[in-house]
């Protein structure tokens, strides 16, 4: 399990070729796609614009399906930055994972590193807290973060607190971790060049496929579910349910 | 397996996170600017278009609606009207006929009487040119035959009893 990494320090703190530049990676493919789809919008939809708009359709959906008006409207964009962003993520170490000479996965999923999905959760629930206090105002903020429904729940509701963190990022990441480690290890234990087994090593590409089709699923569903729960903190701790 | 290894060897790798979102905060100003705004921009004016359309149809319908029913009423309105022009032109037409043949009818009642009358008069003028005429006639007759000189008054009765006895026949 303990790969080697290729981190670097740079003003005191420790950073990370592989997480970095599979993060830029995703961004990249963020950006250009849309940028490719959003070309020449127009009142009259076409293909492209279709696409993209899709999309957006889709998380605002799922944004406003859980929060009232005001709050949907600021949350559109960040919900959608977060979608878009995780599903790239999640798919491209199912398409491309490059490994260096000495062993280091530069290029896989984002997602697959517990950093990033941690992070993106750290981002998430600031991002519910945050509206959770412009919307009740300090005192009723901590007042349903923690007293609700009952005053001796306190201690219960500070360690769901620290759950909402764990689920929303270790869901993300182990689904996505999962899927890319079964991959590589059909691939080493069926069919690594040098150890050609017959009947076992063509077994190997319908698993693959199989197994690909089915990670481009969870992957698909994992954004979806993570934008949700995100949707579902904000509601929570803006004292709605 | 980099983060939990380095999470428990107690080397929170900050500068990843700092990394991932930073590049993400930048991502989301990019979208913004790329695709959030223009598009969701595209879907509200298509929505806003779609609702003022809807409201134009609605209008232009109730618009045709009103012009139908308009239409309608002056097609009435015109009927009832040409049945009236069509009845009161029989009615003139049969007015002025009857008054034609009424006019005519008269005139020729008159004409009738009149040539009756004329003939009436032509007739009587005859017969009392013809009676002086015969009278004077018998007279000179009667005086050369007779070479004989006769008082008036005794041929005018033997004339007149003559006369009475040639109308007779």
């Amino acid at each position: 399990m303990d790969e080697p990494t290729a981190p670097f320090e740079f003003l005191g703190l420790t950073f990370d070729w592989g997480t970095i530049l599979s993060t830029l990676l995703a961004m990249a493919i963020v950006v250009i796609v849309s940028v490719v789809l959003t070309r020449n919008l127009k009142l009259k939809p076409g293909k492209r614009q279709n696409m993209i708009e899709y999309l957006l359709d889709f998380t605002n959906g799922v944004v406003n399906g859980q929060l009232p008006k005001k709050q949907a409207r600021q949350f559109g964009l960040y919900a959608f930055t977060l979608f878009f962003f995780i599903v790239v993520s999640n798919e491209i170490g199912l398409l491309l994972q490059l490994q260096g000479g000495n062993g280091v996965t530069y290029i896989k999923s984002p997602t697959a590193t517990p950093i990033v999905p941690m992070t993106l959760a750290i981002m998430s629930l600031v991002v519910a807290h945050g509206m959770g206090v412009q919307k009740l105002g300090l005192k009723g903020y901590l007042n349903n973060m923690l007293l609700t429904p009952y005053t001796w729940m306190l201690p219960l509701n500070i360690i769901e607190q620290l759950a909402n963190f764990l689920t929303l990022s270790l869901r993300l990441f182990s689904n996505i971790f999962a899927g890319e480690m079964v991959l590589t290890l059909v691939a080493k234990s069926l069919a690594w060049p040098g150890h050609f087994n017959g009947f076992w090593s063509v077994l190997a590409l319908p698993i693959e496929m199989v197994w690909q089709g089915f990670s481009l699923f969870i992957g698909g569903i994992q954004a979806y579910v993570f934008v949700i729960l995100t949707g579902v903190f904000i509601a929570q701790l803006s004292g709605e349910e | 397996m980099f983060g939990l290894t380095t999470l428990a060897a107690n080397k929170i790798p900050l500068g990843n996170m700092l990394f991932i979102i930073i590049s993400f905060l930048v991502l989301m100003v990019i979208l913004k600017r790329v695709a959030y705004e223009p598009v969701t921009k595209v879907l509200d004016e298509r929505a806003d278009k779609i609702s003022a359309d809807i409201d134009d149809a609605e209008a232009a319908r109730q618009e045709a609606e009103k012009l139908a029913l308009q239409r309608q009423s002056e097609l009435t309105v015109t009927r009832q009207q040409a049945t009236k022009v069509v009845a009161d032109a029989k009615a003139s037409a049969q007015k002025q006929s009857d008054s034609l043949i009424a006019t005519a009818s008269d005139r020729a009642t008159l004409i009738n009487q009149q040539a009756q009358t004329d003939a009436q008069k032509l007739k009587e003028d005859a017969i009392f040119n013809a009676k002086n005429d015969v009278a004077a006639l018998s007279v000179a007759i009667a005086s050369k035959l007779m070479q004989k000189e006769l008082s008036l008054n005794d041929q005018q009765a033997l004339i007149d009893a003559y006369i009475s006895d040639l109308e007779t026949k």
